[in-house]
């Protein structure tokens, strides 16, 4: 237990001091502000607009902007932010393993398996403290603003892109305990990502595969239900298990 | 008891075999000098005894127990140097020692003495800036330093000598000796005189086996009865005596050489020269360095 905690605290103190934390956390309050500010720009905006756009011939009626349109940005927003956030992690291991850092600490007597259970639990606690963050900005505006109240399962929905932000993490993990440079971690975490996606569009496997977790927001105006989400939730969790484990293994034999 | 036993360790990387059935032991309270050219497999078979990679064949015991690749139970008796030891930049001298301690399982004020005994040892009590600044020699004094934190029985120090000036190399030279009380110290290199200083045993590693083990006085005497020179006044001496005494190479104008030739040989020397009246500038026994060992060893 105790070197889970002391390599945790190096890992929030690394993040902290290299500055990766304090950029995180200051991007997810600029996108948890960013949501609801466009929504309520819209109609601005597009006044602004409307003089050009109508000698283009299109006429503008009015904008109605109520909560879903704040949620609908949201949702648009944080696969953007879970970019950067996946790019700016994708060096968790590969970093040590360029600089050898590692080496020191292995002939200390760290456990494999514990170096990389504190990796993966010091970036999935600042995924969750920054997407909840931003989450809880945007829905604190949209009480201010609008009713929240008008939308339904809106934490499930929010949950469900959590979610493949901790897969995402997992799978960041595994890609490291694998490869040894960040880029070939982005491009195997952006294949799997990729191979997933495609295979979402096959109907029939549509409901079970973690990427589908990102269009949750369908939730919100009840054009889905929550019945819908819960496999894809369920195997996302699988597989982040899943990926730890194997990462674990894999960094078990790997040669440093 | 020995510390460490190596026996019959082989190691290839593809097709080439860098180490091949290599077999040595360290008894405890000795400096043990690990030497070979650059190349010749010593950091493979350090990261081998720290079970950070993996043996082909042999068994490697540290303190009696058999090291394991990837699992690092064998670890808490050793302290590991590495050539080039890589820190965490944002972290203080005292900040990473605190971090090696914690992984090591030390208590909080077991660390906090040590550290600082360790850091006013190696020089660095006075640094509290953060470790990206520092110079080879302090990040060398500090790998020193995190070593030695946890008491090891055994100490592993790959070439910590090379990259430093010879004020830095002195002052690391110095910190291993003054440990040797409580730990067994093996340590690689290929500078010599860094052997001579402070090695007890050495083994010298060529073309993956060692060449040569043993204490350094035994080595030596091993090679006693190189041979001695005589150096003459005029040539002319140098003539008269090779025509008196046969095996004779001529070295220079007035040098002579008789190689293979021992004490006895060097009185009856004396005598011939007695006899004719010749006088020298010097008679001089050939005493075995480490370094011309070195040279006949690796074949130059």
């Amino acid at each position: 237990m105790r070197q889970l905690t002391a390599f945790t605290k190096k890992e929030l103190r690394e993040s902290l001091r290299t500055g990766r934390m304090p950029l995180l956390v200051i991007l997810s309050v600029l996108f948890g502000i960013m949501n609801p500010l466009v929504a309520k720009l819209t109609p601005w905006m597009m006044e602004n607009f409307a003089g050009s756009l109508e000698e283009s011939g299109m006429v503008l009626t009015e904008i109605k902007v109520d909560v879903f349109t704040s949620w609908t940005q949201f949702y648009k927003n944080t696969p953007i932010y879970l970019i950067v956030f996946i790019v700016i992690a994708s060096g968790i291991l590969t970093t040590e393993y360029q600089k050898g850092t590692l080496i020191i600490i292995l002939t200390k007597g760290m456990n494999r398996w514990k170096l990389i259970l504190s990796k993966a639990f010091s970036a999935l606690l600042l995924w969750t403290v920054c997407y909840w963050i931003s989450f809880g900005i945007t829905y604190a505006y949209n009480m201010y603003f609008w009713d929240n109240s008008m939308a339904s399962h809106i934490f499930f929905g929010a949950f469900c892109l959590y979610m493949t932000g901790l897969w995402l993490i997992t799978l960041i993990m595994l890609m490291s305990s694998l490869c040894s440079t960040n880029y070939m971690v982005l491009a195997g975490t952006g294949g799997v990502f990729f191979v997933f996606y495609l295979l979402a569009w096959i109907p029939d496997m549509k409901k079970y595969i973690p990427t589908q977790l990102m269009s949750s927001y369908s939730l919100l105006p009840q054009a889905a239900d929550v019945s819908d989400f819960m496999c894809a939730v369920v195997i996302t969790g699988v597989l982040s298990v899943v990926n730890l484990l194997l990462s674990i293994l894999i960094f078990n034999k790997k040669l440093l | 008891m020995d510390m460490l036993t190596l026996s019959h360790v082989s190691k290839s990387f593809g097709s080439k075999k860098i180490i091949d059935d290599l077999s040595f032991t360290v008894p405890e309270h000795c400096v043990y000098g690990f030497i070979g050219q650059n190349g010749a497999g010593k950091t493979t078979t350090m990261k081998m005894i720290l079970g950070l990679l993996q043996t082909d064949s042999g068994t490697i015991k540290v303190n009696g127990e058999t090291v394991r690749y990837g699992q690092n139970r064998t670890n808490r008796y050793m302290g590991y140097l590495p050539d080039v030891p890589e820190f965490y930049g944002y972290m203080t001298p005292s900040e990473y020692l605190r971090l090696c301690g914690e992984i090591t399982g030390m208590s909080s004020a077991g660390i906090r003495k040590k550290s600082d005994e360790l850091l006013h040892l190696v020089g660095l009590d006075k640094e509290n800036k953060r470790i990206h600044g520092f110079s080879r020699g302090m990040k060398q004094r500090l790998g020193i330093a995190q070593a030695l934190l946890n008491e090891p029985k055994l100490l592993i120090c790959d070439e910590p000598t090379s990259a430093l000036d010879p004020l830095g190399r002195k002052e690391i030279l110095d910190i291993l000796l003054s440990v040797k009380d409580h730990t067994t110290v093996v340590f690689s290199t290929h500078i010599l005189s860094d052997v001579e200083r402070i090695c007890d045993e050495i083994a010298l590693l060529h073309n993956g086996r060692t060449a040569l083990k043993g204490t350094l006085e035994e080595i030596k005497s091993r090679r006693k009865g190189n041979g001695f020179d005589i150096e003459f006044y005029t040539p002319q001496d140098a003539d008269a005596f090779a025509a008196s005494m046969s095996g004779s190479e001529r070295i220079s104008a007035v040098r002579l050489f008789f190689p293979g030739k021992d004490e006895k040989d060097m009185t009856h020397a004396m005598k011939i020269l007695a006899d004719n009246a010749l006088c020298v500038q010097k008679v001089e026994m050939r005493e075995a360095t480490l370094e011309n060992l070195f040279m006949e060893v690796i074949g130059i």
